[in-house]
């Protein structure tokens, strides 16, 4: 392959890699908006919905996508659940730090009862269309590279509906924005935060998902996503999610284009730098969140 | 005397927004140095914003903020304070963990490695900071935790915590809010107490009555600026002070 | 002015000087020194003694930890990976560069509190959140680094750390070490009570209940917040650069650890984190557990969901801590609780009017008492 098509491939595989990356960031900016809460848990839902797309396609010989009608309810529900059941309790001058240790708490418990219930083995869907590749220009991309992006750019498509078209969606961006003010025009900011929690954890089912049409995946695998989330919502500027969108564009084409003189861990080390320089030397972030000065 | 008109806090032309909200609007002012000044104006006519871009809090648009010919805008809040500008915050803040002994001894200001490793609880930041309690009438607290105080022993802990830190001007949010006709004839002579002593006050306040019987200059806030200012008698008569409350 | 510059003015400030309170706390204390120091001669066998190093390890690092999360409140789920860095900087100290085993612990000790200031920085400059993020990509990207970096780490395959005391037989070795974690656990906890009674504590306290408000009333949050994360750093990375010397084989999947992080948490968490032995006593229970439960079920998945839902209870129920809450009788251990409590009405009186003599002091502090000019003007 010629180092221009090389270079292509991986401009194509960056853009497929940061839709993904973008609708999960997106959950973790919601969580953040709503209750300035870090959600350590978003990755290891990611993990767990990945894990249930594949025991129902190896053990019921469900397609993964069709397994996406149980999980968005099912994660719903729970996002509602951890709202109302658990964060909401905390008390408000250390919600920042204690939430992070009661999510973090919660990722730990699901990564341990994915391995308690899977074991460490590594896993991986073998689909029909697992290994059909589309030639586009000289570049080979896996036809499931593609499912999953369009899959995102659904799944987000469907966010920003919810978000700009809806009573609801006015609801959340009004709570987001001003809580007091949101409360003080009527809104139930209680309820609203709480369904905010489950749309965000929805898209972790939609996410998990199409991660598991591509990857190989083990219970500790969500670690390996939760820094590169965490580090796009802050260049994106926390609390912002079209700023994180941009931000999971650029760093995921950066990391693909970093991948070619670079091997695969090292192009990873890119989101970490990012998120120390941003924070170092712009806090707010590079793509208009309003949230940081604010907390 | 003359002299210390030009000495003081003022600001020139504080611009502050919020998104689309502007809060503050190039707003001017100059406090009369060593006297009590109260701010008054509708609410969100941006008293409390001009406060926390004063004090550092938030960071004006544009405008400065000038302290004894000195320009404080861009300084962080400790350093205002180290400058000699104490303020309370609207709705009260104390350290509520910690207690009312502790809560006065925070403001102490310690210089050098060595004065800062140096006991906290020394016998003669002890004393000063029991001398404060006493005088604001909270002795008997002192070791009670600041979150177990009632609102009205919070306020008066939280100017104990200030005047701790013996602050030449001195800046209340409300001092008079939620607080029972009793205290509030307190805070009043309090506030005329240590004006006599040599410090100044800028109170933020909607008590008209406290505001009329303390201070000695008057500035009216609107939309973001001052629109009128003077001594109580001119204040109480001016239309457009009476317009701005009345929405004429 | 009273003699101002004498440190030991601070305990006359409290009048009684032995108080039944006091004395059992010395009492106390000294059971601990002493059942420290015999340890090693009473365990029975060179594994109980290594486990017991492995439980004090815990101890001086949940009380490095509790530098930032005791006094500032600031939760680091990122202190494993400052011991990791203190562990690998004195192994590569040792190894590549040759330097005498504790030198090498010093100077790795210094390097990563160096390497604090500018990860504080970019950590502790926004409020909050930032620092979480910070302190969770830290361990990550180290993980990463660490482990690709081969050339120079070893990489997966570990790093061998060569004894300091290459004569000692293992046991005489588990002995020496346990003096010396013993000894770097106690002068992190002699600088803890430092602090804690210090300006500087109060400071740091005063942040962790309202740090706007501490910054509204003169004191340099920023600045406070970076000395005791670099601090808390250089502790940390000590007892990580002695935990390569005395165990000798460090890789990177344990010594970057996130679970590392969220031990010392917990630790902290379950003995208090106000109080100077909160986080020795968490260690003494949970790092007894952690041994225990790997010597007799060995690693399972469930020891994570354990740890997770222990962590979930504690953060959700106890967030002051188990202990403290347990032990409201003999917590006379915790100096933040102990005050001016037994003062009398009489004292009272003559406080009051020490308290006048301070204001007149305070007027004349002031020149002419009149409008006053001091700083500024």
């Amino acid at each position: 392959m010629t180092s221009g098509a090389l270079i292509f491939q991986s401009v194509i595989l960056g853009l497929l890699l940061g839709g993904l990356y973008a609708l999960l960031a997106s959950g973790l900016t919601l969580y953040f908006g709503i209750m300035r809460v870090v959600m350590i848990a978003h990755s290891a839902f990611l993990i767990l919905a990945a894990y249930l797309a594949w025991w129902s396609q190896t053990r019921l010989g469900v397609d993964p996508l069709l397994s996406l009608v149980v999980t968005v309810p099912l994660f719903f529900a729970a996002g509602v659940l951890l709202q109302r059941g658990l964060l909401s309790r905390l008390r408000p001058a250390t919600l920042t730090m204690m939430s992070v240790l009661l999510t973090f708490a919660i990722a730990v418990i699901i990564e341990g009862l994915l391995g308690y219930a899977f074991t460490g083995t590594q896993r991986r869907i073998q689909l029909g269309y697992g290994t059909a590749n589309l030639e586009l220009l000289g570049a080979r991309i896996a036809v499931v590279k593609l499912i999953a992006f369009g899959l995102a750019v659904a799944a987000l498509l469907t966010l920003y509906l919810l978000l700009k078209r809806t009573t609801f969606g006015w609801a959340l961006r009004a709570t987001i924005q001003h809580p007091d003010a949101a409360r003080l025009v009527g809104i139930d900011t209680n309820r609203v935060a709480g369904y905010g929690f489950g749309i965000g954890l929805a898209t972790a089912a939609v996410g998990g998902t199409a991660l598991a049409l591509d990857t190989t995946i083990y219970p500790s695998l969500h670690w390996h996503w939760i820094g590169p989330l965490m580090a796009i919502i802050v260049v994106g500027g926390l609390g912002s999610v079209p700023g994180a969108a941009a931000a999971a564009m650029v760093l995921g084409l950066t990391q693909s284009l970093l991948q070619i003189p670079l091997n695969t861990t090292w192009a990873q080390t890119i989101f970490y730098l990012a998120l120390f320089a941003t924070l170092a030397f712009r806090p707010q972030g590079f793509f208009g969140g309003r949230l940081a000065q604010r907390f | 005397m003359s002299e210390r008109s030009e000495q003081g806090l003022r600001t020139e032309g504080l611009t502050k927004a919020f998104g689309g909200v502007v809060a503050l609007d190039g707003a001017s002012v100059a406090f009369r140095q060593g006297q009590v000044n109260a701010l008054i104006g509708p609410n969100g006519s941006g008293k409390t914003t001009f406060f926390n871009c004063v004090t550092g809090m938030i960071r004006a648009d544009s405008g400065r903020t000038v302290y004894h010919g000195r320009n404080i805008t861009r300084a962080a809040p400790h350093a205002i304070a180290h400058a000699g500008i104490g303020r309370t915050f609207q709705l009260c803040r104390v350290f509520p963990r910690m207690s009312a002994l502790d809560n006065v001894l925070a403001a102490v200001r310690p210089v050098g490695l060595l004065g800062r490793l140096r006991g906290a609880r020394n016998r003669a930041e002890v004393d000063r900071a029991r001398g404060w309690l006493t005088r604001l009438g909270i002795e008997h607290l002192v070791d009670v935790e600041a979150r177990n105080m009632s609102w009205g022993q919070q306020k008066l802990l939280e100017l104990a915590g200030v005047l701790m830190g013996d602050p030449e001007t001195v800046l209340l949010d409300e001092p008079a809010g939620g607080v029972n006709p009793a205290l509030l004839d307190r805070i009043g002579g309090l506030v005329r107490e240590l004006n006599a002593e040599g410090r100044t006050f800028v109170i933020v306040e909607h008590n008209m009555d406290l505001v009329m019987s303390i201070s000695d200059h008057i500035v009216v806030f609107d939309r973001g600026r001052p629109i009128a200012e003077g001594p109580p008698s001119v204040i109480r008569s001016d239309e457009r002070v009476l317009g701005a409350y009345l929405g004429v | 002015m009273p003699s101002a510059s004498d440190p030991a003015t601070t305990s006359a400030a409290r009048r009684p000087a032995v108080t039944p309170a006091r004395a059992a706390r010395g009492v106390l204390l000294l059971l601990v020194v002493v059942a420290a120091l015999s340890f090693p001669s009473l365990a029975p066998n060179p594994y109980v003694l290594s486990a017991g190093i492995l439980v004090l390890n815990y101890a001086l690092l949940s009380t490095s930890w509790n530098f930032v999360g005791g006094f500032t409140g600031y939760i680091s789920l990122g202190h494993g990976a400052l011991a990791g860095l203190g562990a690998y900087g004195t192994g590569l100290l040792v190894t590549k560069a040759g330097l005498p085993s504790f030198l090498a612990l010093l100077v790795a000790a210094l390097v990563v509190a160096a390497l604090a200031v500018p990860i504080g920085y970019a950590a502790l400059r926004v409020r909050g959140a930032s620092f979480v993020i910070v302190s969770i990509a830290l361990v990550l990207v180290l993980l990463l680094v660490f482990q690709s970096w081969a050339s120079f780490t070893g990489g997966s395959r570990g790093l061998t750390v060569p004894r300091p005391f290459p004569d000692l037989l293992r046991p005489e070795h588990h002995r020496v070490f346990w003096f010396l974690f013993a000894g770097l656990l106690a002068l992190a906890l002699l600088v803890w009570w430092l602090i804690d009674r210090s300006r500087f504590g109060l400071g740091l306290k005063a942040i962790r209940e309202d740090e706007d408000k501490a910054e509204s009333l003169g004191i340099p949050t920023f600045a406070y917040k970076l000395v005791v994360f670099v601090v808390s750093a250089g502790f940390t990375a000590a007892a990580g650069g002695l935990y390569a010397l005395w165990f000798g084989d460090l890789d990177p999947v344990f010594q970057f650890s996130i679970l590392t992080g969220s031990y010392l948490v917990l630790m902290a968490l379950l003995g208090g984190v106000r109080s100077l032995f909160g986080p020795l006593l968490g260690a003494l229970v949970v790092g007894t557990a952690l041994e225990y439960f790997k010597v007799e079920y060995g690693s399972t998945p469930l020891h994570l969901v354990a740890t997770g839902l222990l962590l979930a209870v504690v953060v959700l129920f106890m967030p002051d801590g188990v202990l403290p809450a347990v032990a409201a009788g003999i917590d006379r251990f915790r100096p933040a609780q102990q005050s001016i409590r037994e003062v009398t009405a009489a004292e009272l009186r003559e406080q009051r009017a020490g308290g006048a003599a301070a204001e007149t002091e305070l007027a004349g502090a002031r020149p002419g008492g009149a409008p006053a000019t001091k700083e500024g003007a």
